[in-house]
């Protein structure tokens, strides 16, 4: 299969700057937070492109998750009005493997999700309560092989979408351990899609790109994302559990994509704190 | 603080009412499975002009018939759902299932079997080696190469080709025996080709789908026969043997060869298959296979039908020898008679 030159460069542009950003605002001399996590669950997967049956199986993750305060250095920052700004990154990598309901085939899909966000944050210091709010971009791709499927084997899921995120987290303490219950959710506004027609091959694809590319809304794509986890930090580890749950669905027409996944989640967090000179410091 | 956690609820409330999970999953009952096999194949089979089916009629005959099916009763379904497809009279429309395979036979029936390879090897090459995809010997007493290539499943690469060119070296013509090659890789058949063209070239046309209706049709588009995927060459005369079981992939490497300055295509009418499959999964797990794009030769024309031979000839099942075979001898024979050049 020849692939679009300018597609490749384009994801690739777009994935490194989703990775680069971050980094680019990275600040010195404030704590900074860092989840490193495994997911395990079950997966359900509809891809009317390739099969018009409902498949469902399970999926594993890895991921991590960093959490920054904006650099007071710049102007904005100067002014204090970043003061209640934060942002976050994330990088899963997913597999899952899902049969149809005769069990006679096996859908295996392999996704990168990569995500930046900012949000406004209220806090409640003496009820260790936190409120955030703020917009999200989210980059996904999932590539779907049908093992059974005769020279249409493969459907890419593909889209850049503008999130809406939203948290609350509660800490609190214990005897030696200090926890913080936290839930997020996140929502699709607006984007794009990478979709094929009905009828289209991948042989096809690669000649007939113009159209593939659509924009997406919360009236052809919906996105939900949930996550409850509780961290819970010992004298000289900070550990996470929780669940996830994701549900997302596009389609035009007669052809629809979905996809569901709730997974328990079990992660490590570290905290560190870069200084003016660059040093690396965990604690 | 009350306020805006209860608004974050409202919020996460819209957001969740807002979701509809898994639209559209076809329901797994007969009529569901046929109504989704007939719409998959009346917005993606690419010939229902060319068979002249009107694929509206098969559905209303067979629905009364699907209605009466009990849901446990799979094998009156595969079987019913085999019958309606096989209207369509295409090698390439098959449902597959855990425990049967349906095949459309009607192509191929009253046609001359033209073939037998236990015959051949006794009779023309009681021995022969194996290359790839490719049995190959020197025809006894002749100075004439011949290959058989039984299906494009497996490939004739280029270092096979490489080597079988070499112990050809003192032959004056070569015989490649498709017969009975139902298809397989389209690439394959591409690089076999290349072995008896001296440049790359525009050796045919596809045609996608590009609309749900029958006749949504994308334009032409040009396929190329490149030379670098076979190095090796033979500018020698070739005859290409070909019977209506020359299905596919083998139908298409048969359309090429026709364009090759050095050849001559003989035997009976290939089996046609000139569309290129996709398949499609029904509600209960069978796979539907269909011909999705269409294939064209150079000039144009359909090869769904087969490929009709530049010499008609039929093997007659009691003689020894294969006639087909008899006459791609004197072909090569009169090829140097006529063209003192050679």
């Amino acid at each position: 299969m020849r692939i679009n030159n300018k597609g490749v460069l384009l994801f690739t542009a777009c994935l490194l700057l989703e990775v680069l950003f971050p980094c680019i605002l990275t600040a010195e001399n404030v704590e900074h937070e860092n989840i490193l996590k495994i997911q395990y669950g079950g997966a359900w997967r509809q891809d009317q492109y390739l099969s018009p049956t409902l498949y469902d199986g399970m999926m594993v993750g890895l991921g991590n998750e960093w959490w920054q305060p904006f650099s007071q250095d710049s102007r904005l920052g100067k002014a204090g009005k970043l003061d209640h700004w934060q942002h976050v990154g994330c990088m899963d990598l997913l597999f899952d493997w899902t049969y149809n309901p005769t069990r006679s085939n096996v859908l295996y899909a392999v996704g990168v999700n990569v995500g930046w966000g900012a949000h406004y944050t209220w806090q409640w210091q003496q009820q260790g309560v936190q409120v955030l709010l703020g917009p999200y971009l989210d980059w996904s791709n999932t590539v779907k092989y049908h093992v059974r499927n005769v020279n249409k084997p493969i459907s890419l899921d593909a889209s850049l979408q503008a999130m809406a995120m939203a948290g609350v987290s509660y800490a609190f303490h214990g005897k030696n351990t200090s926890y913080r219950l936290r839930y997020l959710v996140w929502a699709n506004l607006i984007g794009v899609d990478f979709m094929p027609d009905y009828w289209q091959s991948y042989y096809e694809l690669t000649e007939q790109v113009q159209g593939t590319v659509r924009c997406a809304g919360m009236w052809n794509h919906r996105t939900l994302r949930q996550e409850l986890t509780l961290d819970m930090q010992f004298p000289h580890s900070t550990w996470r559990v929780g669940i996830a749950h994701e549900y997302d669905e596009y389609g035009e027409k007669n052809m629809m994509f979905s996809h569901e996944q709730v997974s328990a989640i079990v992660g490590t967090c570290f905290h560190y704190r870069l200084n003016p000179k660059h040093n690396f410091t965990i604690f | 603080m009350r306020k805006s956690l209860t608004y974050s609820l409202l919020l996460l409330l819209l957001i969740t009412a807002c979701t509809h999970r898994f639209e559209g999953v076809e329901d797994n009952t007969p009529v569901g499975n046929m109504e989704c096999l007939w719409q998959t194949l009346d917005q993606k089979y690419c010939f229902f002009d060319e068979k002249e089916v009107s694929w509206q009629s098969v559905h209303d005959a067979y629905l009364p018939s699907v209605q009466c099916i009990p849901t446990d009763d799979y094998l009156t379904l595969f079987d019913t759902l085999a019958s309606m497809v096989n209207t369509l009279n295409d090698g390439h429309v098959n449902l597959y299932s855990s425990f049967d395979v349906s095949s459309c036979s009607t192509w191929y029936e009253g046609y001359a079997t033209n073939f037998n390879w236990s015959a051949i090897k006794s009779y023309y090459i009681p021995s022969y080696r194996v290359a790839g995809g490719a049995y190959y010997a020197i025809l006894p007493n002749d100075s004439i190469g011949y290959m058989y290539v039984p299906d494009f499943e497996t490939p004739v690469s280029s270092n096979n080709m490489a080597y079988i060119l070499r112990s050809f070296l003192p032959c004056r013509g070569l015989i490649v025996d498709v017969r009975n090659n139902g298809g397989g890789d389209l690439s394959y058949a591409y690089q076999l080709a290349a072995t008896f063209f001296s440049d790359d070239q525009v050796i045919g046309y596809w045609q996608h789908k590009n609309g749900v209706g029958h006749d949504d049709f994308s334009s032409l588009e040009e396929q190329h026969l490149h030379k670098k995927d076979m190095p090796s060459s033979w500018f020698r005369p070739v005859v290409v043997l070909c019977n209506r079981h020359t299905y596919s992939a083998a139908n298409f490497f048969v359309s090429m060869m026709r364009y090759s300055d050095y050849s001559a295509i003989i035997g009976g009418v290939s089996g046609g298959g000139g569309g290129m499959p996709l398949s499609y999964e029904l509600p209960n797990g069978w796979l539907l296979r269909f011909s999705s794009v269409r294939m064209f030769d150079r000039d144009k024309q359909s090869i769904e039908g087969g490929i009709t031979p530049n010499y008609l000839v039929d093997d007659d099942p009691q003689t020894p020898q294969d006639e087909i075979i008899e006459a791609a001898i004197q072909w090569i024979t009169n090829y140097y008679k006529n063209d003192t050049s050679h």
